[in-house]
Parts: structure tokens; C-alpha cells; sequence
């Protein structure tokens, strides 16, 4: 809503420069659920906020297209990468010896308050909250991909 | 009274008091490490807040010292005390009611170590 009162100001300014291209206006209202065109950059020098402010343009069409931002879907081969990859960055770790099923405790030799930050880095990598009743009990990495799978509901 | 010395006789010297905050060790466990988890959430924020000559990692490896110092503690009792301490002084490290004399007084920076061989001690008059 507040993206298209500002396209509509931008281009009231911008108008005397700006040529609207009723090509695109016309493909993509053909394609219902509209993916963004970058338009060829028009001949408007000025303003470049006109260019990728004007790139959805919709209100001669009438047309409704709303673009949505998410995140790529989860699978537990990118889970396991992720969480891997966090390990390994974690410096009390050797990088060597960490494997999926390896113990925090027995095989890595941490301590209780290491394995909290590590579960902290992953509440931060992965950006949901993990509460500690759960959280101790999670003490390999295999674990942890299972705990994560569990609660963003990743399966094969 | 009779519950008391009942139970005392029975788990052998084992004596029930009355809890502080928590009733078992794996109580008093969760509560240090939710103590812990906010205190290292804290770190940067005090760091930038005090504007301290410390950098990130070194805070929070003063806070893994002033948890490690107590490691050896097992009574549920004395844990929710030191607990309980240590919420007030992240309380009064969130909302600036320290200042940066008092969180730097960790660091012990102009603080000389003690003696502990007999000659030093002897100069400097402690007893030995």
C-alpha cells in the first residue's frame, strides 16, 4: 500500500521525463501471478528511484500483484550444512574431529555452558527462539538437525 | 520436626530444607544457564553502552570466569543465591546503574597480585 502512494508521488514528479512502456504493462497483465520485470532502464537519466520504483506499475490495469519475500525452503541437507558450518566456526571445536553424530560432551570434550552457545549461535543462524528445558538435552549435531527439522516442519 | 529427623535417618544424613528457588540440581542447573544465555546476550550491548576498551570476546570471557569460578558448587540452595546475585548485577549492567568504574572493577587492571612466597610477603608485612 505504502510502496504504491509512493510510486504514484514518485512519478507525479518524475513525469515529465519518465516514458511508460505499455508493452509491459500488457505482459504482465497476462501473467496472473505477476513476477517483476526489470524494465530496460527508460530513457529518464534523472531519477533512478523512478526506475525501480516504477518497475510495478499496475493502476491503468487494475490488476492486484503482490510480491512476497521468504526465505529458500528448508531440507535437512541445507540444516545439516547450516549447523555444520556453525560448528565449525565455533572455536572451541576442531574442525577435524567434528562429525554429525559426535558428543558435545564425551567425544569434543565441552562443557555445559559451551554446549549453551552453541545453542545459541543456532537460535541465531537459525532465528528462532530454542527454550533451555529442550536445549540441554541436545548434544550431538545430529540432534540438533532433528530438533530444527521438528520445529520448522522439514521432512523427506 | 519428626518429618525432618525421619527423613534425616532415612537418606543418612541427607537433611531436607526448605528451597530457595529451586528444588532439585537440575533446577538450579537451568536457572545458571539462563543466566548465562543472558548474560552473553548482554556483552555487546554493555560494551558499546559503557563504552568500554574491551573488546566482545573479552567480556564474555570474564563472564565464563565469574561462571567457572563457582563450577565446584553443589548445593541447590547456595546455586540459587549466586544466581539471584548475579541477576542483580545484570539488572543493574542492563539499565545503567552502574557506571564503567564498576563493570571494568572485574578486570582487577591496576590491582597488584597478592604474594604468596614468604619474602615478598614479609616486605610487603603480611603475616606469613
Amino acid at each position: 500500500m505504502a510502496a504504491r502512494v509512493l510510486q504514484q508521488c514518485v512519478r507525479s514528479l518524475g513525469r515529465p521525463s519518465l516514458r511508460l512502456c505499455p508493452v509491459n504493462l500488457a505482459l504482465r497483465a497476462a501473467v496472473a501471478p505477476a513476477v517483476p520485470v526489470h524494465r530496460p532502464f527508460s530513457s529518464a537519466a534523472d531519477s533512478r528511484r523512478t526506475r525501480w520504483l516504477g518497475q510495478s506499475r499496475i493502476s491503468s490495469v487494475g490488476l492486484l500483484c503482490r510480491q512476497y519475500g521468504d526465505l529458500p525452503p528448508l531440507t535437512l541437507e541445507t540444516i545439516k550444512d547450516r549447523v555444520l558450518y556453525v560448528l565449525k566456526l565455533y572455536d572451541k571445536i576442531n574442525p577435524e574431529k567434528l562429525q554429525v553424530t559426535s558428543h558435545f560432551m564425551k567425544d569434543l570434550g565441552l562443557d555445559s555452558l559451551d554446549q549453551v552457545e552453541i545453542i545459541m549461535a543456532m537460535e541465531d543462524e537459525f532465528g528462532f527462539e530454542i527454550p533451555d528445558a529442550e536445549a540441554e538435552k541436545l548434544m550431538t549435531p545430529e540432534e540438533i538437525v532433528q530438533y530444527i527439522a521438528d520445529k520448522k516442519d522439514v521432512y523427506e | 520436626m519428626a518429618s525432618t529427623a525421619a527423613a534425616r535417618t532415612a537418606a543418612g544424613a541427607a537433611k531436607v530444607v526448605k528451597p530457595i528457588l529451586s528444588r532439585d540440581l537440575d533446577e538450579a542447573k537451568r536457572r545458571v544457564r539462563e543466566l548465562y544465555r543472558a548474560w552473553y546476550r548482554e556483552v555487546p550491548n554493555t560494551v558499546s553502552l559503557f563504552q568500554l576498551d574491551i573488546t566482545t570476546r573479552q567480556g564474555r570471557d570474564k563472564v565464563r570466569e565469574m561462571f567457572d569460578r563457582n563450577r565446584h558448587v553443589t548445593d541447590p540452595r547456595v546455586i540459587d543465591m549466586l544466581v539471584i546475585k548475579g541477576k542483580m548485577e545484570l539488572q543493574e549492567t542492563i539499565h545503567i546503574w552502574k557506571q564503567k568504574t564498576h563493570v571494568m572493577r572485574y578486570f582487577h587492571e591496576n590491582e597488584e597480585p597478592r604474594a604468596t612466597d614468604f619474602l615478598s610477603k614479609f616486605y610487603k608485612g603480611h603475616d606469613p
